[in-house]
Formats: structure tokens, sequence, C-alpha cells
């Protein structure tokens, strides 16, 4: 078999895959969002019983969705850069120098992940309450988001600074580049991937993050999640969540095929030549 | 900045004395009334039924004048943010609902106003599912826990009312009947029914001994007896879910949420409710002004406003709740009132969470 | 190394590493010191062993560690597992890559409480899968799926939704493998399998640990998983946590979130540690 049909042959299996494992549940979405409340859809019925756009409508005319989407497009987004410059330096230490404890530090930089979440509700958002950030809710709610969501931005940041190969560094240097063109050629083509890697992640743990944004910004900043959890929680309506979740994923689809490409570009086996 | 963090950190939840103190002690009610007026808004954190509350609040600021803002939110955050920020000079709650347990967790005189302000009412209601809200809390929301069921497959006359009456229904039925275990209350409500028929524990004394929780024994037995005939569901909504979803016949469940969510369109409407004979508990939410409330006196108004006779029956007509003021009138109630009689409290603590706990590890986790 | 030599690695870290120790330092402080019974927010604080010694008594606590464990462990090494074939397959660019690339990343983008209920509608009782299973004639009558007692539900949650993070960062790692490397490699005689083995895992060990830790982290916490698809009969350990402070039992609550911590932290260690143990010396 030529490697073209085998190649083919993956893709028509991985997409039938793709299909079940993304079109099933993507499927339920869209009827959710379309049960209309005048009959409720039971699971013994393959389609919901009466179907309209009501739901949509409602939501977009009588909820602070459009607020919520502004605000979480604005934060999410500056949480990513702002968790991309802090972690840089540190990502940068862990993965170009050997120093003794460097897998301890590395260890350490988990923490915000492993604290349980309530207690970081609770406690992380006191903390910040008491600086006085809470002056400024958006600023506050980003600061929060980029340091909670570090561990992420270094840890990925580090394989990346770890990939840099020296003998491009040491040719660019001999070759008696300056510092920003040593980083230009050397670093930057290794690094893309992972910046990238880093802004998705980021931006997707912010958006989805409810409590701290919840404590801090209520009730003057109203986020995506808070509408959600209100959604799912004690009065459970399942076609407005369908909905909020349909209306995020257009935007995160078009978001996520900007940064594929990218990466795509940057792609240090095909930019950097042979090596 | 690192010695502010640390200062900041020391004084974490370290319980500073309010700074704030509203001093509303010693203002007579026409001068809070005129001061709410002054302040001109309230936030009321509540955390269901926003959309219906915030059209149901607008004969209060018709009346006085003072709107009020109903944020989105869902109780755990309700909750961690009324923690997270108690030690702020000004917070951003006003008044805040909780479920009347709930507030057992809690200290109520270090984290809320006073109450005692309110023009005299001795028809509010503050001691609540075996919880006392003292100077600090009022009911404003009474529910009722009981079991759902599909009049398809269960005629009304069929429906079991005491312990054995159940338990012959799961050997006729196997995995017919379900309930819940933890997050909600209508599952804890029907079990620990359950055990206090079988094993005659006296659950209104809250004192906890190895001879009371070992007196239990009975009733522990009574549900691995028939573990293999009834189902553990994950949520009060998964209960009504399961039976709204044809799988399940009954399922214990919350009389408002039942309601509410058949309102919404979210479950049939065929499903209907009773109090089984053996008792099941009733709840309800209460509301409490924080310390650093940024509107004190608007927040004191609407509680006024809230426990009234008046808005305790429009609740009552247009939510189905049992009113929480002895003057309203509870005549709309959606199960007939004779069988209010079989309403039941919650168990009183410690006992109780004890019994809790003393269930998971004896029925819950043999399964 | 000299202290001259510290210095620029110290001022590196400070503004990554250095915040997260002193902004979540004191957080992680705050529940340490809740667990022996500081910080109370009902009652008296004052030191006290009580709540390890009780908490750790308990048969519920010992299960709960033992099943979130299981639970992280699956999930990272199912998700990694996953994704390692579909990077290595997606590393050189070819007509549709970038599409299926997106594809695949798509349940990213999915919250898991929205995950969750799609997921509960599929297997319900007269839900989609039992009745396609009904209708082609392999069951005869519906089964009950939902809150299985194996987790698999759980675990498929999980690998849904962390696959694609995984493949993410291993797509990362295995890109930057010179063509040089592979070819020289092939020209000399190696299989795929020795390919693998020889040249991409010890190559991408790196990506691979980091998705590894972090997707082991998330799922020993998870609790919304857990509380709508797992199984009735054990609790989490976020589970737990919850229950406890739901009855106001805060210093309860925080010895099983300190025990948690540990695990994942002590977790993450020791993972990274047996794969790079497997990936480079092991196999070589």
């Amino acid at each position: 078999m030529t490697y073209e049909r085998l190649n083919s042959l993956l893709i028509t299996m991985v997409v039938t895959v793709a299909f079940i494992w993304l079109a099933i549940p993507f499927t339920m979405a869209v009827l959710w969002s379309l049960v209309d409340p005048a009959e409720p859809w039971t699971a013994d019925k393959l389609l919901p019983p009466v179907m309209s756009f009501y739901r949509w409508v409602d939501m977009w005319e009588n909820s602070s969705l459009r607020y919520a989407l502004i605000s979480s497009y604005t934060l999410a987004p500056s949480a990513a850069l702002l968790g991309l410059c802090l972690a840089l330096p540190t990502a940068f230490a862990l993965g170009r120098f050997d120093f003794p404890g460097r897998e301890f530090a590395k260890l350490l930089c988990l923490l915000p992940l492993v604290v349980p979440p309530f207690i970081t509700a609770i406690f992380f958002s006191a903390l910040l309450f008491q600086l006085g950030l809470n002056t400024w809710r958006f600023g506050a709610i980003v600061f929060a988001h980029s340091i909670l969501f570090l561990p992420y931005a270094i840890r990925i940041l580090t394989v990346s600074f770890e990939t840099v190969r020296q003998d491009h560094i040491d040719a660019a240097r001999d070759l008696g580049a300056s510092a920003w063109a040593r980083f230009r050629v050397a670093y930057l083509p290794a690094l893309k991937p992972g910046i990238s890697a880093t802004l998705l992640i980021v931006f997707i743990q912010s958006i989805e993050e409810f409590a701290i944004a919840f404590i801090i910004g209520s009730p003057d900043i109203v986020t995506i999640p808070t509408l959600l959890y209100s959604a799912l929680g004690q009065d459970f309506v399942r076609p407005n969540a369908a909905v909020l979740s349909l209306i995020l994923v257009v935007p995160n689809v078009f978001l996520m095929l900007i940064l594929e490409r990218l990466m795509r570009s940057a792609n240090p086996t095909l930019s950097s030549g042979k090596g | 900045m690192f010695k502010k963090i640390l200062a900041a950190a020391a004084a974490l939840g370290a319980f500073i004395a309010p700074v704030h103190a509203s001093d509303l002690s010693d203002m007579s009610w026409n001068e809070i009334v005129a001061q709410a007026k002054e302040e001109g808004n309230v936030t009321w954190y509540v955390w269901y039924l926003q959309d219906d509350f915030r059209r149901a609040i607008s004969s209060f600021e018709d009346e006085y004048g003072i709107a009020v803002r109903i944020p989105d939110g869902d109780n755990a955050g309700n909750s961690q943010k009324m923690l997270a920020e108690k030690d702020r000079k000004t917070g951003d709650i006003d008044v805040f609902a909780w479920g009347y347990d709930s507030f057992e967790t809690v200290e109520l005189s270090t984290l809320f106003n006073s109450l005692n302000n309110l023009p005299k009412d001795d028809g509010r209601v503050s001691k609540l599912a075996g919880v006392d809200g003292g100077d600090h809390v009022l009911a404003f929301w009474g529910n009722q826990s009981g079991i759902a069921y599909d009049p398809a497959k269960v005629s009304s006359a069929d429906l079991p009312q005491s312990v054995e009456d159940f338990a012959k229904f799961w050997t006729d039925h196997p995995n017919k009947f379900g309930f819940n275990y933890e997050k909600g209350g209508s599952g804890p409500s029907f079990y620990q029914n359950v055990l206090r028929n079988v094993a005659g524990v006296d659950f209104t004394n809250g004192e906890v001994s190895d001879a009371r929780l070992s007196a239990l024994q009975p009733g522990f037995d009574f549900f691995n007896k028939y573990a293999e005939n009834y189902i553990i569901t994950a949520s009060n909504v998964d209960n009504i879910n399961r039976v709204s979803d044809k799988e399940l016949w009954m399922a214990p469940a919350w009389e408002d949420h039942l309601a509410g969510l058949q309102n919404r369109g979210e479950v049939r409407k065929e499903i209907k409710f009773y109090i089984p004979e053996m008792g099941m508990n009733g709840g309800g939410n209460g509301v409490a002004i924080p310390k650093n409330a940024p509107h004190p006196a608007a927040a004191m108004v609407f509680v006024n406003w809230l426990t009234s006779p008046d808005t305790q029956t429009m609740f009552n007509r247009d939510f189905g709740t049992a009113p929480m003021n002895a003057a309203a009138d509870d005549s709309a109630a959606l199960v007939p009132n004779e069988q209010r009689a079989f309403r039941q409290s919650w168990g009183k603590q410690p006992f109780r969470s004890k019994v809790e706990e003393a269930f998971i590890d004896n029925v819950i986790l043999e399964r | 190394m000299t202290l001259r030599d510290w210095v620029p690695i110290f001022a590196l870290l400070v503004p990554g590493l250095g915040l997260i120790l002193v902004l979540i330092g004191s957080v992680v402080y705050v529940a340490v010191a809740q667990s022996f019974g500081y910080y109370a927010l009902l009652g008296q604080s004052a030191f006290s062993l009580e709540f390890w010694s009780d908490v750790f008594d308990r048969k519920l606590f010992s299960r709960a560690v033992r099943y979130s464990i299981y639970v992280g462990f699956w999930s990272a090494v199912l998700s990694v597992a996953l994704a390692y074939p579909l990077a290595i397959w997606l590393r050189k660019p070819f007509p549709g890559s970038i599409g299926l690339g997106a594809l695949l990343k798509a349940p990213l983008l999915v919250h898991g409480l929205v995950a969750a209920f799609l997921y509960i509608n599929v297997i319900s009782y007269n839900g989609l899968l039992n009745q396609f299973m009904q209708g082609i004639g392999i069951w005869s009558e519906p089964r009950r799926l939902q809150n299985d007692p194996n987790a698999f539900g759980v675990l498929l949650l999980q690998v849904w939704k962390n696959m694609p993070f995984a493949l993410l960062l291993l797509t990362g790692a295995v890109q930057s493998i010179s063509d040089d490397i592979l070819d020289a490699s092939r020209d000399l005689g190696a299989g795929p399998w020795a390919r693998f083995c020889k040249i991409i895992a010890p190559l991408s060990i790196s990506g691979m640990q980091a998705a590894m830790v972090i997707i082991f982290i998330g799922a020993l916490a998870d609790f919304t998983f857990q509380t709508t698809v797992g199984p009735t009969n054990r609790q989490s350990m976020a589970q737990l946590m919850v229950s406890f402070k739901s009855r106001g039992d805060w210093h309860s609550a925080a010895v099983v979130g300190v025990s948690l911590m540990t695990i994942a932290l002590l977790g993450s260690a020791l993972l990274a540690f047996t794969s790079r143990v497997i990936m480079r010396g092991g196999l070589r």
C-alpha cells in the first residue's frame, strides 16, 4: 500500500471517529437549543416534540448574554497575554538553565492547579480584596486568572524553550547577530507553537473559569460561565445551556483556526531548514 | 508589596471586628425608610429563579422607589462570594439568600446585621428546618419535600404511604424508585424519615452518642435488605429528570423545584407530587444582611417587604411556596392541605450530620 | 554554582514562580492552617489534630483517595496514549491537516458541565444509545448505564475533554524533531516502532510529561463529572471535600483539600519520573 493510500485511509478513519466523537454531542446541543418551552424533550423521544428558536431569541434579548460575551472576550485574551508575559522569564530559566532544584521548581509552579477550587475561591479572592485590587474589578480578574493559569503557561513554554537548539543559537552568535536577532532566528521559531498553545489554553481556561470571576466581578461584571452555572444550577435549564455553549463555539473555532495557522507557519522543521 | 501581602494573608479569616457597623440601631423605622430611599438601590443575591424574582419585586420598586438588582449566580458562587468578602469594608451584597440549614455552617453574629430594627411583626419566621436564625436570619421561602411520581405508572390509590408500602413497591417494581443522598435535600429527607420510622430514633434531639447512632442499625439493615431494588441517583434535579424521562416511576423531590421545572417546560407537566404519611421534611430559604452591606437601610426595608404577609401571600400564589408569615394566606398550595400534616422538621444538629455520615458509611459504601 | 550564576536565574523566576509562591503560597498556608483548626468560620480557632485523625479514620476517605487516584491516573494515561499517534501523524502538514487538527481539538471549547449533560442524554435509560441498541436488536431491554460503578463514564468524559490538550502539547513537541534525524534512522533501517522508541519518545518527553501531569492533576480533583456521571457508591476527594464544607465542617474539608494537594504534587512528581524512566532508560 502506498503512503498516500494509507494516509487517506487513516483520514477516513479518524474523520469517522471524530464524527461520532463530535457530531453526536454537537447535534444534541443543537437539538437541545431548539426545545420550545411549550413541551419538554424527554429521553424517549428522538427529536424534541416542539422546536423553535425561542430560546435563542429569548437569551439574546432578555439576558445579560451580550454583555457577558463582551466581558468574557475581553477578559480572556487579556489574561492570556498577561499570563504569557509573566510566564516567559520563568520558563526561560527552567528551560535553558540547568540549576540544582530545577525539577522542584517545576513542581512548585503547579501550585495554583493543585489548590482545591473552593479554597482558591474564598481565600485567594479574599487576598485580592485585602490588597485593594477590587477597585478595578476588570484588572483584578485578569490578574487573578493569569496567576491561576500560570502553571499551564510555564509548563508549555518550558517545553518550548527546551526544544530551542543550541547549535542554532551558537551559529547565530558566531555570525555576530545581536541579542534581538538571535532571539528572532534561533528562539522564536521554536517558541511559536508554545506561545500559541499557551495563549489558547489560558484563553480557554479563563473563559471557563467561574468562581473567581464571579466573586470579584459580580454584580458589575457578568461573564459567560456565570450564566452557564445559573442555567445548569438549581433550575437546570438545559436548552439555555446549549444555546450558550453553541454561541461560544463559533468565535472559539475561528480563534483556534487562526492559532493553528500561526503554529503551522512556525513549524521549526520547515522554517529552520536542515539544521 | 510583599509585606502588604503577608499582612493581608495574616488578616485572612481572622474576623477583624466590623469596622463598618452600620448604625441603624438607634434609628426609628421612619428614619430607616428615609435613609433607604436616599440609598436608592439594593442588591439581592438569591441563587435560584432569578428571572421570576426580577418580575416579582416590581411592586417593591413601585412602593419605595428603590431599585432592586438581582445578579445571576448559583448557590456555591453566592456563598463563596459572601465569605470571600466578609472582611471588606464595603461589600457588594445587600441582602443574601441561602438555604436555611446553610446558615448553620457559619457564625451568624459575626457575618450579619441584627434585624431587631424591623417593625414588630410576630408573624415572621426565624426558626425553620431545625435551625434558629435568631436576630439575624428570617425565612422568606418555605418549601416541602415529598415524592414526585408518574401518574401513568402509579395510580394515586396505590401510592406508598408507610415504610412497609415503600418496601413492597420496591419488591413489586424493582429499580423504579430512586433517591439521591447528596446534592440536594429531597433524597436525604426521604432516607432520614425512613430511618426515623424504622429505627424509632428521635431526630428532634441533637445529642450525639454511640448508643443513639447504633440504634439506627435496623434502619440501615432495611436499606441494605432492599439494596438491589432501588436506585441511588445523582441529585435533586436528576431525580425529577429520570421520572420525566420515564425511567423511574417515583423519586423524592421538592415541591417548588418540581413546579419551577414544569413551568419552564423542562419536565413533563403530568408528573404529580405527594407527601407520604410516613412524613417528609419541610425546609426553606432565609435572608440576612451582611455586616458590610453597601446599602444597609435599603436592605432592611427590602427584608421587611420580603417577609411581609402580602409578599408571602403573593409567593404562595405565584410559586406555591409555604408562606413564611403567619398572617399570610396559604390557600394556593400545590398539595392538598391535609397532606401538609405529614410535614416533618429536619433533625437537630449535630446528630443529623452524624446520621448522614453513618448512612454513607453503612448503606452507600456497601452497595 | 556561584552567586553570580544564581542572580539571573532568581531574577527570571520572580515574575512567574515568585508570584505563585507569594500569592498562592499564602492561600496554601491558610488551607493547611485550617486543617489544623485555625481560620475557623464557625466557632473558635484553636490548634487540633483531631480533624486529621477523624478524617483518616473513615473508610469513606481512604476509598475516596484510591478512587481519585484511579480516575486521575487513567485519564492522564489514556489521553496521552490516544494523543501520541495523532500527534505523530499530524507532524507533517498534508491537505486538510489544519482542519483535522482543529476538529480534534473542538472538545476543548465545550464546557465540562455541558459535556456532562449531553453525555447523560446519550446514555440515559431511554436515551439514544439504548434506543439504538434495541433498534438493531442487540439489547432486548434498556440498560442502566448512568453512574456506572467502574466510572467509565467519568473516564470517557475526562479523555474527551483532555485528549485535545495532550494533542496540543504533543504536536508542538513532535514537530520540533527535525526531519534529518528521522530520515537518518530510517536509512539505517529502523522501523516505525523503533523510530518511536529511540527518537520520538525521548525527544518529546518533556511535552508528554507536561500533558500527563496537568491532566492528572485536573482529573484527580474532578468534581463536575463525578457528581453528574460518576458512580454513586463512591466519592471523589473533591466531592468529599464539598460535602464536608456544605455541612459546615470547614476543617475536615481542609484536611481533604490538603491531602488532595499533597497527592497531586507527589503523584505528578512520580508520574513525571516514571515516564522519564520508561521512555529513556527502559526502552533504550
